[in-house]
């Protein structure tokens, strides 16, 4: 009686689900995101549906194996444009191709999961303590008296090394993070050692996943094509770089005002476009998002801003930008912006002041058809270079908040070789 | 016969507590051990959570509690310092200049700047 009286009140609730991105699997998120009906989670101790989307790598399967095991019961898994995984390849599996069915069948999952009408998911990986109790000692830590041991098999977080704030020697803890950690790029894992809460090593074991371009951009390389299709992609592209930051900032309310704008980049008047993308600047800097959520540090210089390319170059003042060379931007008035602070607000700076560019660029473009006159060199809306190296040089050292500020503030991943999907 | 009714609300207490602790989760099973792992995003830890860490709040803590204990031990003075006279000023000074050089310790320790 209870439990169907609470069951009923918990499926008008909004649908827990804890997105794990494999390859190209950001598409399903931003399309969940906009849904009022279901909440991302940012764990999956708070999720009943995990969403697998995308292609997941045979290495990273076991990653898969362990969030999938988190998820308390009663729990169901869905497969968007993605394998499951042989356990769970079974008639009763949900595989979802189309990215409008999407929504629709979380909530059916949901609903089926909440009123028992699915049973949950098994488990995969056995019941066993990780790592079995062998030691000594009264206090349950494996070895003798407070210091030393081996509690549970893994080695206490000892011993304390200089600390790189203030020398106060504290203990090392060292994991591997990733690679479905919601706050930073879908794919990547990195063993990292934090003191306290300062990064003290930063590894990467996997790199994320490659980012794929838009379908203009492969095709701006081999034929001319309308400057204004290609600056709005450019947009939006960075619009869901704002949606990514934005959530990290605990910004939850912009962050989807972001996504709307970057789901309107395609279709919507430019002049809208402007008026709505300068009302949301503006609310950005409202909110204190410059000057309460970014960290001063990570300052990019030289030769590692020229190495990445893109806003983070430009951002260091460095005045890489392909589409100086083009002719059709020429004849649009085009030169690059740049900032010279290079640090993580003038990343976000550069990012809007050339959203705000090429919001202009679309203007004149659609006026006069303008298209593309170059076709050996086009600039990407990421930078070309790759960002895994510099994260272990520049993350050690920031607070943990600060590193995953940094992250987010650079596209870490490599572009891929092939269009989007 | 008190004892026994303080017993037997101590029982019932417990008894209470007990049965809302575990009526709602009699039908689920309880977590296994991958479940219970610290969540990382599908990566594993390589030590024990059982670190030292530092509460930066610390220094501010000990600041609040040497003028907190001031200001406990000021109330009852300052009921009876009129009847006591210049003893109890004498006192209440001994104890702030105690309590004073906790304040100049935490004010060599930075508790005063604002990070």
């Amino acid at each position: 009686m209870a439990v169907s009286w609470l069951s009923r009140l918990a499926v008008r609730g909004p649908a827990t689900v804890f997105p794990a991105l494999g390859m190209h699997g950001e598409d399903a998120l931003y399309r969940l995101a906009r849904d009022p009906g279901i909440a991302l989670v940012d764990t999956p101790r708070h999720a009943a549906i995990l969403l697998v989307a995308g292609g997941v790598p045979p290495h990273l399967q076991d990653a898969l194996r362990r969030v999938h095991d988190q998820l308390p019961a009663p729990c169901a898994t869905l497969w968007y444009q993605s394998e499951p995984l042989l356990e769970l390849n079974q008639p009763g599996a949900v595989i979802i191709d189309d990215p409008a069915a999407l929504p629709g069948a979380v909530k059916k999952t949901w609903r089926r999961l909440i009123t028992r009408e699915q049973d949950t998911a098994p488990r995969l990986l056995p019941d066993t303590p990780p790592n079995p109790w062998q030691g000594l000692g009264d206090d349950g830590h494996g070895g003798e008296g407070m210091m030393g041991g081996v509690p549970y098999g893994r080695p206490m977080a000892m011993p304390p090394t200089p600390d790189l704030r203030d020398g106060l020697a504290l203990d090392v803890l060292t994991f591997r993070l990733g690679p479905f950690f919601p706050l930073w790029p879908a794919g990547l894992a990195a063993e990292v050692a934090l003191q306290g809460d300062i990064v003290q090593q930063f590894a990467v074991v996997s790199p994320a996943f490659p980012q794929a371009v838009p379908q203009i951009f492969v095709e701006a390389q081999s034929r001319p094509v309308a400057i204004a299709e290609l600056e709005r992609k450019r947009v939006q592209h960075h619009l869901y770089a704002f949606f990514h930051a934005l959530g990290l900032a605990h910004l939850p309310g912009l962050a989807r005002r972001a996504l709307a704008l970057a789901e309107q980049c395609d279709s919507r008047p430019v002049q809208a476009l402007d008026k709505a993308f300068t009302a949301f600047e503006r609310a950005l800097v409202r909110r204190g998002f410059f000057a309460l959520y970014l960290p001063r540090g990570a300052t990019l210089e030289g030769e590692d801003a020229r190495a990445l390319g893109g806003v983070a170059a430009r951002a260091a003042g460095v005045e890489d930008d392909a589409r100086h060379a083009d002719d059709g931007y020429r004849r649009l008035g085009f030169s690059p912006v740049t900032q010279q602070a290079g640090d993580v607000p003038a990343r976000w700076r550069q990012r809007l002041a050339e959203i705000q560019q090429s919001l202009r660029l679309i203007g004149r473009a659609e006026q006069g058809d303008a298209v593309t006159a170059a076709t050996d060199s086009i600039e990407l809306p990421q930078g070309t270079g790759s960002a895994h190296e510099l994260l272990e040089n520049q993350l050690p050292g920031l607070e943990w908040s600060e590193a995953l500020a940094t992250v987010a503030s650079l596209d870490v991943a490599e572009v891929s070789p092939w269009p989007h999907p | 016969m008190e004892l026994l009714t303080l017993l037997l609300i101590l029982l019932l207490g417990l008894g209470g507590g007990l049965l809302l602790q575990r009526w709602p989760g009699r039908h689920g099973a309880s977590p296994t051990y991958p479940q219970r792992a610290p969540f990382l995003g599908g990566g594993t830890p390589d030590t024990h959570a059982w670190s030292r860490y530092h509460i930066r709040y610390y220094p501010m803590t000990l600041l609040l509690i040497a003028f907190e204990m001031e200001m406990m031990f000021m109330y009852p003075w300052a009921a009876v310092y009129v009847e006591q006279g210049m003893k109890a000023v004498m006192e209440m000074g001994m104890f702030l200049s105690i309590l004073g050089v906790g304040i100049v310790y935490g004010w060599r320790e930075g508790v005063f700047k604002w990070q």
